[in-house]
């Protein structure tokens, strides 16, 4: 739980820019191992948490080697680029005392280090590594992601044990391709039967595994899936090779079908092994997201001081001390004076808000002004933050199903085939009833669904690949066929049609004053909050505070080089301003109209400030300076994105936490006619289900908490790259770049792949079709089988690699879309 | 062709015994972590 | 101090030795693979020499161990065994140690091995002239020498084996799985084809007879030709191009791809040795099917090595030692097109039995083994004798030149005879006669045969102009001191 939220907080860290916090790259998707190298991160943790026993639960398990009780952890390294990283990392743990191995795994960025309790402490291995520029965190779900690999690397074995099989009984079955039946003496024949049979025992028995598993949990179910015809006709076909094999004479007839059986089980398992790298791949992008330290936070003793304790370790009624862009580990009451909180990834609330005495703050909110007192009331899954995690949780399992197109023919697909075979036996009954078995497998292996059961893999994979490319994570490949369902687009607000922060849009200076003169004045008061309007304006000034000018402040209080200046002192007031007292009793202020002692109406008149947009006004000891005009900015591709959305057909919905004014502000720029402002998540998860009970086929799109459980109910789901990592990893699709033109390209992707995947469907199945009567009559030798076999595969393949490629679509500049966004 | 007897069952053998080797690479960890594989030989002596 | 000298204090002082390298096994291969080289071509270029002026047979004088019927498996011998046989051990116990980062497994068992291989070698020389032969191509020793031979190659087998047990580098790179599977493929082939029953010591009767033996022995000759002279060459490619390239092979993933696809193809491409024989059709079709598929893997294997200079081309330009490299491989996929072409029945109905064979076999073994192990010579001798570089490197420009000439002239020319005799012996008059008698094909392909021996002497040339580096090479290094111990590279604990 703890561990969820904090993992929310990652993004808004990364907001924050705290130093030593790296954003997580966007992986480059299937394409390009680890990126550009970058330079080493500076790493002054102390990892003293890393050594505290609970914490070490999670990513680190006892074993025993020789005797001795060691520990094996396994942990992530932040900072690594590129193969020679793994180099430095390794030698920097390698000879320290205490180490008995370490294994750097470059793709997966992942350390497993054996260590010895009694010699060492992982927090002076961690600060080691520190040293050479690389921070290394604790696996998160580092179990799950170990589980998770060990199934793919079995996959990876059932495959190469098919790969190899197959080549080796192609090569034993292509005698009888080329002699006419007799030419080889009998003796030999058998022999060769004999070895095919040898060679696809392994591949029946092991390799075939999953999709018996899978066949049988269907069957348990009442359901049929694809993998229901494919295990018969991999069964049927392996019994009756058999028969022939060891009794040429007998009911089976002396056709054997190892070749066909072989390559059959190795196709789709190749197309599995794919799925699994694929799903191997995203995962570990979102999970690379989710490392991070474990959260520390300072808990009073009875005597007043403070000690460090990790978040674990809380429990109602501790007294912490949060730092300014910590979150709050719990729902807690402010003991303070007053805590400035910016909600947004919980509320959507654009605006931070102040919470005085008494009042309460909520578990994964970030403190943004100064160290806050609090008492925690609430921990865990009773925490507000706790209830959406259970209410997403919840939603998942009441999402509508889908079911896939491909299972959904398997059923009568079945029919049909048995339905035939039992024709062809009955038909040569009549005939030389010697005949009738063979006929009917050779029917069933005539129709074995390979080409019809690689249809909907080669097409989704191909996609997902092609996305990935453009930055585009796909989770859960079934998506691409809801998405070609869904009527209905609804967008969160803040962080997802606008920016995930105010933007300065303009500035209103006094007159004989320019813009530039204006923000370097503002620089020293704006760059010393972390509240969203001050970062807004320090963002702008930062770059003009470097030369000083004449006249003018100069730089920011304190950090003049050397302490030329003697210091001067920043108040935050918290949802006012803050008031700078410069050395020589000068006092200059940037805030609200109040705090700034200025009449908002009277600027309004004077043209000096703005009416429906979020103010802070800027004054020295003479009086009003310039007006900053906020914005909540809406993205630069957003009113492009809707448009054709609803250019589509679909019918667009605005569903937001945040205050109504804020909400039909951006609902009119962007042309969104239904909306729902001052939803809390179970509020949206409501409306979403409403809509769904009416009939409609939902999109999310969304970033933050708040729009998880939504999110989980919708059909589809969207998240944004930068977002809550607990909602993109619980997404359909992440788009990382965060451009909402890429919703489109991918509603178009997910159409193109429907329609080839129908094109597939439609060959395989005919294909099939068209083998039934020609098996019937006796014309399909195994060779024939298997040579269709190969050819509509490799054909269904082929069309779905037409996908690889994405239609053309102009990626928007970003520099350009900056540019339609600046204050001028 | 009765040196088939030989050569046919002797590569069954051999297939059996190569893919119990490719089993052991596997899960010996030999495939774990390939990219960096190549570059390790150039930085001996 | 010379370099027995200091081998024998490094003996002395066997602790000393654990933290060493042990190369000296390396630099007795080395070395010898360049004096067999020039035995082995220089018997080549006599029975070339042969074939123009049969005088040359000295059958006048009764010295029937100088004919050419006696001197051929000799030829053969010396350079795939020989040559070739020296360039793998002195190759696989270079790279095993510095991949595993670890000392030979049991040093005086490598030493045996080389002791061994010489007297196999010397055995060779004496009893091949002297007419004891068993008649199986490749495979003429008596049985003697290949009980001998079995015992240098199980030793061989535990040295290198050992040594890949005992690495300290947990993964095992892949050049090591080439030479691993040449290992043990070339134990069976070796075990399997030549057993024979004995009925005196120069003479023994074989386990196989009649067609059975022909499908035996070119199961046996084919693979020979895929495990020693291909993959155990691989593993020399795959790790000297990137060291002397100073760059990672260009996908180490697709050379682990490559193993495997082509050990399990390898094994049945044999029968198309046999086409048109008495082997029964079936089984020439699938020779034919499977060395046809044996082509995408050999390519891939060449693409992975010359793709390792992706990007800087320019180092061909100046560098000659990696240009014997590059080149071979070239080669090595000219060969490795030609071969399956040649494997189709319709084309194999007029190559077989040609000179085109004998054409294909040496642009495989002059262009792919000659090349490429000549390439990985320059590039260990210097350092095994303590030099920065070879004494010349002008002549390694020289050699690869006139080798490259010589191969290409000796190639064309039996192209050019191979397809003439295939084309006039199956030619028919209009009474359905065959056209050209047998001397008459020899009359037109003679002219290639000199070309032929022209391009061989080349060939045989540049050997000598790398002999005579190599000697001066080895004597600066010797005069310069005692022979260079190189430290094992310190590796941690437990180092995955």
């Amino acid at each position: 739980m703890l561990d969820r939220m904090a993992n929310s907080s990652v993004a808004a860290q990364t907001a924050l820019a705290q130093p030593g916090v790296l954003v997580p790259e966007a992986p480059a998707g299937l394409a390009g191992l680890l990126g550009q190298h970058r330079g080493p991160l500076t790493v002054d943790d102390d990892f003293l948490v890393l050594d505290d026993p609970l914490e070490q639960e999670d990513f680190s398990h006892l074993v025993e080697v020789d005797g001795r009780a060691l520990q094996e952890s396994i942990l992530m390294v932040q900072g690594m680029y590129c193969p020679a990283c793994t180099e430095t990392v390794e030698a920097a743990l390698a000879g320290r005392k205490g180490v008995v191995s370490v294994l750097v795994h470059a793709a997966t960025r992942r350390v497993t280090l054996r260590w010895d309790p009694a010699q060492t402490l992982l927090s002076g291995l961690a600060r080691d590594v520190g040293k050479t520029g690389y921070r290394l965190l604790p696996m998160r779900h580092a179990l799950s992601v170990e589980a998770r690999l060990a199934e793919t690397r079995l996959l990876m074995w059932r495959l190469f044990v098919a790969a190899f099989c197959t080549m080796q009984v192609m090569m034993y079955s292509w005698p009888f391709y080329i002699t006419e039946p007799g030419e080889i003496p009998e003796v030999y024949a058998h022999l060769l039967r004999w070895a095919n049979w040898m060679l696809s025992v392994p591949v029946v028995l092991f390799s075939s595994m999953p999709f018996f598993q899978s066949a049988w949990r269907d069957l348990r179910l009442w359901r049929i899936g694809m993998d229901m015809p494919v295990s018969i006709g991999i069964l049927v076909t392996f019994i009756a090779s058999t028969g022939a094999t060891f009794n040429p004479t007998g009911v089976w007839g002396p056709e054997i079908w190892f070749d066909s059986l072989t390559m059959f089980v190795f196709f789709l398992l190749g197309g599995r092994y794919l799925q699994s790298r694929l799903r191997d791949r995203t995962a570990g992008s979102l999970d690379a997201l989710m490392n991070r330290l474990p959260e520390q936070c300072e808990r009073q003793l009875a005597d007043g001081s403070f000690e460090v304790v990790s978040l674990k370790r809380l429990r109602v009624g501790d007294v912490l001390r949060v730092q300014a862009g910590q979150a709050f580990p719990g729902d807690a009451t402010v003991l303070g004076d007053s805590a400035t909180v910016d909600e947004a990834l919980l509320t959507g609330e654009s605006q931070p808000v102040t919470r005085l005495r008494g009042q309460s703050v909520v578990a994964g909110s970030y403190n943004l002004a100064g160290s806050a007192l609090v008492r925690i009331d609430k921990i865990g899954r009773d925490t507000r933050f706790g209830q959406i995690v259970s209410l997403m949780e919840q939603a998942s399992t009441e999402k509508p199903d889908l079911v896939k197109l491909a299972d959904r023919i398997a059923g009568p697909f079945l029919v049909l085939v048995l339905l035939s075979a039992g024709f062809g036996a009955w038909f040569w009954w009549q005939i030389d009833p010697a005949l009738a078995v063979p006929i009917a497998v050779a029917v069933l292996v005539a129709t074995c669904p390979c080409a019809l059961a690689l249809s909907t893999p080669s097409a989704m994979l191909a996609s997902a690949g092609a996305l990935a490319q453009r930055g585009i994570l796909v989770r859960r490949l079934l998506a691409f066929e809801a998405l070609c369902k869904i009527d209905t687009v609804v967008f969160d607000k803040t962080g997802t049609l606008t920016q995930d922060r105010v933007v300065l849009r303009e500035v209103i200076a006094r007159p004989g004053l320019e813009r530039e003169q204006a923000l370097r004045m503002a620089w020293p008061l704006a760059s010393a909050s972390l509240h969203p309007v001050s970062r807004a304006i320090a963002v702008q000034a930062q770059p003009l505070a470097s030369a000083p000018h004449q006249g003018e402040l100069g730089a920011a209080p304190g950090a003049a080089p050397g302490g030329a200046e003697p210091v001067d002192l920043v108040q935050e007031r918290p949802g006012a301003g803050l008031v700078l007292e410069r050395a020589g009793g000068v006092q200059w202020r940037l805030g609200s109209a109040a705090l700034c002692e200025l009449d908002e109406a009277q600027l309004l008149a004077q043209g000096r400030s703005v009416f429906d947009a979020p103010c802070a006004y800027l004054r020295d000891e003479h009086g009003w300076v310039a007006t900053f005009v906020m914005d909540e900015g809406v993205r630069a591709d957003a009113p492009a994105a809707v448009a054709k959305l609803r250019e589509m057909g679909f019918s667009v919905h605005l569903l937001s936490g945040d205050r109504l004014g804020a909400v039909q502000r951006v609902a009119q720029q962007l042309g969104i006619e239904q909306v729902v402002a001052g939803a809390s998540p179970e509020r949206k998860l409501e409306v979403v289900a409403a809509l769904q009970q009416q009939g409609a086929q939902i999109a999310m799109v969304g970033d933050g908490m708040n729009d998880g459980p939504v999110l989980a109910r919708a059909q589809v789901s969207f998240a944004l790259g930068h977002g809550a990592p607990l909602t993109q990893s619980q997404s359909d699709f992440v788009v990382q770049s965060g451009r909402l033109s890429e919703l489109v390209q991918t509603v178009r992707v997910a159409r193109r792949t429907l329609r080839i995947l129908k094109q597939n469907l439609c060959w395989a199945g005919g294909y099939n079709a068209s083998m039934v009567p020609l098996a019937i009559a006796g014309y399909v030798p195994p060779w024939l089988a298997g040579l269709g076999m190969a050819l509509s595969s490799f054909l269904v393949i082929g069309n779905a690699m037409r996908l690889s490629r994405l239609p053309d679509m102009p990626v928007p500049d970003p520099a350009a879309a900056a540019a339609a966004l600046s204050m001028r | 062709m009765d040196s088939l007897f030989v050569l046919i069952p002797l590569s069954v053998l051999l297939v059996l015994a190569i893919l119990g080797l490719f089993w052991w690479a596997l899960y010996n960890g030999q495939y774990d972590n390939i990219e960096r594989e190549g570059e390790r030989i150039l930085k001996d002596d | 101090m010379s370099a027995i000298t200091a081998d024998a204090l490094s003996r002395a002082h066997p602790d000393a030795q654990a933290g060493i390298y042990n190369d000296k096994v390396v630099r007795q291969f080395s070395v010898m693979a360049v004096v067999w080289g020039v035995v082995g071509m220089l018997v080549g270029v006599i029975i070339a020499a042969q074939m123009i002026w049969p005088a040359l047979n000295l059958g006048q004088f009764g010295l029937e161990w100088f004919s050419f019927g006696r001197l051929r498996p000799l030829h053969t011998n010396a350079v795939i065994f020989a040559f070739g046989g020296c360039v793998l051990f002195a190759t696989s116990y270079y790279v095993v140690q510095r991949t595993c980062q670890t000392r030979l497994f049991l040093g005086p068992l490598a030493a045996l091995t080389f002791w061994g291989w010489q007297l196999v070698i010397v055995l060779a020389a004496i009893t091949l002239p002297l007419g004891l032969t068993t008649g199986k191509e490749y495979a003429e020793l008596i049985w003697p020498i290949d009980v001998l031979i079995t015992i240098v190659w199980i030793s061989y087998a535990v040295v290198f084996f050992g040594t890949l047990a005992t690495r300290k580098i947990n993964h095992i790179y892949v050049a090591n799985w080439f030479f691993g599977a040449f290992i043990l493929a070339v134990a069976l082939l070796h075990v399997v084809n030549s057993a024979a029953i004995p009925t005196s010591f120069l003479h023994a009767y074989s386990a196989w007879a009649g067609v059975q033996s022909a499908m035996i022995q070119w199961w046996y000759g084919h693979n020979a030709v895929g495990f020693f002279l291909t993959a155990g060459f691989l593993g020399i490619m795959y790790y000297f191009i990137p060291k002397q390239a100073e760059r990672p092979i260009y996908s180490y993933r697709l050379s682990i791809v490559h193993f495997w696809a082509l050990i399990f193809t390898y094994m049945w491409a044999g029968p198309h040795h046999l086409h048109y024989t008495a082997l029964p059709d079936w089984t020439q079709s699938i020779g034919m099917v499977f060395s046809l598929i044996l082509l995408a893997p050999s390519w891939g294997g060449m693409i992975n090595g010359i793709m390792t200079l992706s990007g800087a081309w320019h180092k061909l330009r100046d560098d000659p030692i990696l240009r014997f490299l590059i080149v071979s491989l070239s080669f090595y996929g000219m060969s490795t097109f030609e071969g399956p072409m040649m494997s189709i029945k319709t084309v194999n109905a007029l190559s077989h039995y040609t000179d085109w064979t004998i054409g294909h076999v040496h642009s495989g073994a002059l262009g792919w083994v000659g090349l490429i192990s000549m390439g990985a010579l320059y590039f260990l001798i210097p350092r095994l004798f303590g030099q920065k570089k070879m004494y010349s490197v002008p002549a390694i420009e020289l050699h690869f030149w006139i080798a490259c000439v010589g191969i290409v002239l000796y190639i064309a020319a039996m192209w050019i005879a191979g397809v003439t005799q295939g084309l006039m012996w199956r030619a028919l008059a209009d009474d359905g006669t065959l056209a050209y008698t047998f001397s008459e094909s020899v009359r037109a392909t003679y002219p290639f045969y000199a070309i032929r021996l022209v391009g061989g002497t080349m060939y045989f040339a540049g050997m000598c102009i790398m002999a005579w580096n190599v000697w001066m090479t080895v004597s600066m290094g010797l005069k310069a001191g005692p022979v260079p111990q190189i430290r094992i590279p310190a590796v941690a604990p437990a180092h995955a």
